[in-house]
C-alpha cells in the first residue's frame, strides 16, 4: 500500500494535455473515410466552382459544421446523421464529376447543409475535458486541411488532363458515398 | 494493520503530495520564462490572442489603439488577480471573446475601432484574471505574472505584425479561414461547457 501511496501523482486542475488533445482532435475525422471524402470533395467542388466560392466554402463550412457540433453536444436528435453524410459524399462527388455550377449562395446552402450533419456527427463525440478546446481546434484543423487538399488537388483542373482527373476524383468520392450508403442500409 | 503502520502510510502519503496547479508548470519551465511561455499552453487565451491579431491586421483604418487597449486590459486584469480575487468562468468569457474577434475576422469587413478597443480591453483583463501563476512562492509567482503579461502582449503584436502584413489575395483568405476555424472551436468547446 505504501509503494502505491508514494507514487501518487499531483492532483491537477487540467490534465494539461493540450498536445494529445489536438493531436487526438487532428486525427478524429481522419479515420473517417466517409467524413474525409465528403470534406475533399467541398474543396474539389470549391476549386471547380472558382472565386468566391473557393474560399467562401471552406470559411462557411467550420462555422456551420460547429453549429451542427452544438446540436450534437446538446443532445438534439438529427434523424439520419449517418445517412446524411454518406449523401453529402454522393452529391458532392456527382458535383465534380458534372461540374455543376449553381449560384455561390446555392453551394454555400448545400455545404451548409451537409456540414450540419458532420457536425453533429463530430460533436455527440466530443470529450468533456481540460483538453477539449485542444481537441476541437484539433478536428476543425483537420476538416479545414482537409479541404485546402482537396482545393489543392482541384487546381489541376486548370488544364485538360487535370480536369479530367479532377472529375475522376469526384466520381471515386461519389462511389464512395454509394458504399457508404449501401453499407447503411 | 496497526496504528504504526497507519501513521507510517499517512506520513509517507502526506510526503508525496504535491501542489495543485490550475495548469501544470509547462514543460516544467516555472519562473519568468514559465510565465513568458503560459499563453501558448493555454489554447483558449492563445486562440482569443491570435484571432485579435487578426482582426486588427486586418483593420488598415485602425491606429494602435487597440492594441494598447488590450496591454491595458491585460494588465489590470493581472493586476487585480494579484489582490486574491480570481472570478470564475473567467476561461469561457476569453473563449467569448475570441469567438466574436474570429467571426469578425473571418467577415473582414471594416469595424469601428471603438467597438475593437472595446473588445480588445475585455479580451485583455479576462486574460490576465484567467492567468493564476502556477508558482508557490511569491517571489516567483510575481516573475511569473510579469513573464505571462510580456508574452501575450508579444503575441498580439506578432499577430498582428503578421496579419497586417498579408498583401496576397491568397494570404488575405488565409486569415479568414483561420478565423472561422478559430470562432468554430470555441463555439464547440462554449457549448460543450455549458452542456455538461
Amino acid at each position: 500500500m505504501l509503494p502505491c501511496l508514494l507514487a501518487a501523482a499531483p492532483a491537477l486542475a487540467h490534465t494539461g494535455d493540450v498536445v494529445g488533445g489536438f493531436v487526438g482532435g487532428l486525427a478524429h475525422p481522419v479515420v473517417g473515410p466517409d467524413h474525409v471524402a465528403a470534406m475533399v470533395a467541398v474543396g474539389l467542388w470549391g476549386a471547380f466552382l472558382g472565386p468566391p466560392a473557393i474560399f467562401l466554402l471552406p470559411v462557411v463550412f467550420p462555422l456551420i459544421m460547429a453549429f451542427g457540433g452544438a446540436l450534437g453536444i446538446l443532445g438534439v436528435p438529427l434523424p439520419g446523421t449517418e445517412i446524411g453524410i454518406a449523401i453529402s459524399a454522393v452529391l458532392l462527388g456527382l458535383a465534380v464529376v458534372f461540374a455543376v455550377r449553381p449560384p455561390t449562395w446555392m453551394a454555400a446552402v448545400l455545404v451548409g447543409v451537409f456540414a450540419i450533419f458532420h457536425g453533429h456527427a463530430h460533436g455527440a463525440e466530443l470529450p468533456a475535458g481540460a483538453d477539449a478546446l485542444a481537441y476541437s481546434a484539433g478536428f476543425v484543423v483537420a476538416t479545414g486541411l482537409l479541404h485546402l487538399a482537396g482545393i489543392a488537388l482541384g487546381l489541376l483542373a486548370r488544364w485538360p488532363a487535370g480536369r479530367l482527373a479532377v472529375r475522376g476524383a469526384g466520381g471515386l468520392i461519389a462511389l464512395a458515398g454509394v458504399i457508404f450508403l449501401a453499407r447503411l442500409a | 494493520m496497526t496504528a504504526r503502520a497507519w501513521l507510517l502510510a499517512v506520513t509517507a502519503f502526506m510526503l508525496s503530495a504535491q501542489p495543485a496547479f490550475t495548469h501544470p508548470a509547462p514543460l516544467g519551465i516555472g519562473g519568468f520564462p514559465g510565465g513568458l511561455v503560459h499563453p501558448l499552453f493555454v489554447p483558449a487565451h492563445a486562440m482569443a490572442v491570435l484571432a485579435l491579431g487578426l482582426l486588427i491586421g486586418q483593420q488598415a483604418m485602425w491606429t494602435r489603439l487597440a492594441a494598447l487597449s488590450f496591454m491595458l486590459g491585460l494588465a489590470a486584469g493581472l493586476g487585480v488577480m494579484t489582490l486574491g480575487i480570481v472570478p470564475t468562468r473567467m476561461n469561457e468569457l476569453v473563449l467569448g471573446g475570441a469567438l466574436i474577434a474570429g467571426l469578425l475576422a473571418t467577415l473582414a469587413r471594416p469595424v469601428p475601432e471603438t467597438l475593437g478597443c472595446v473588445l480588445a480591453v475585455l479580451l485583455g483583463f479576462c486574460i490576465g484574471l484567467d492567468s493564476p501563476p502556477e508558482a508557490i512562492s511569491l517571489a516567483e509567482a510575481n516573475l511569473m505574472l510579469i513573464g505571462t503579461g510580456l508574452g501575450t502582449a508579444a503575441l498580439l503584436i506578432l499577430a498582428i505584425a503578421t496579419a497586417s502584413r498579408l498583401k496576397a489575395g491568397w494570404a488575405r483568405i488565409g486569415a479568414r479561414i483561420l478565423g472561422s476555424w478559430i470562432a468554430a472551436s470555441a463555439i464547440l468547446v462554449l457549448v460543450l461547457r455549458f452542456a455538461r
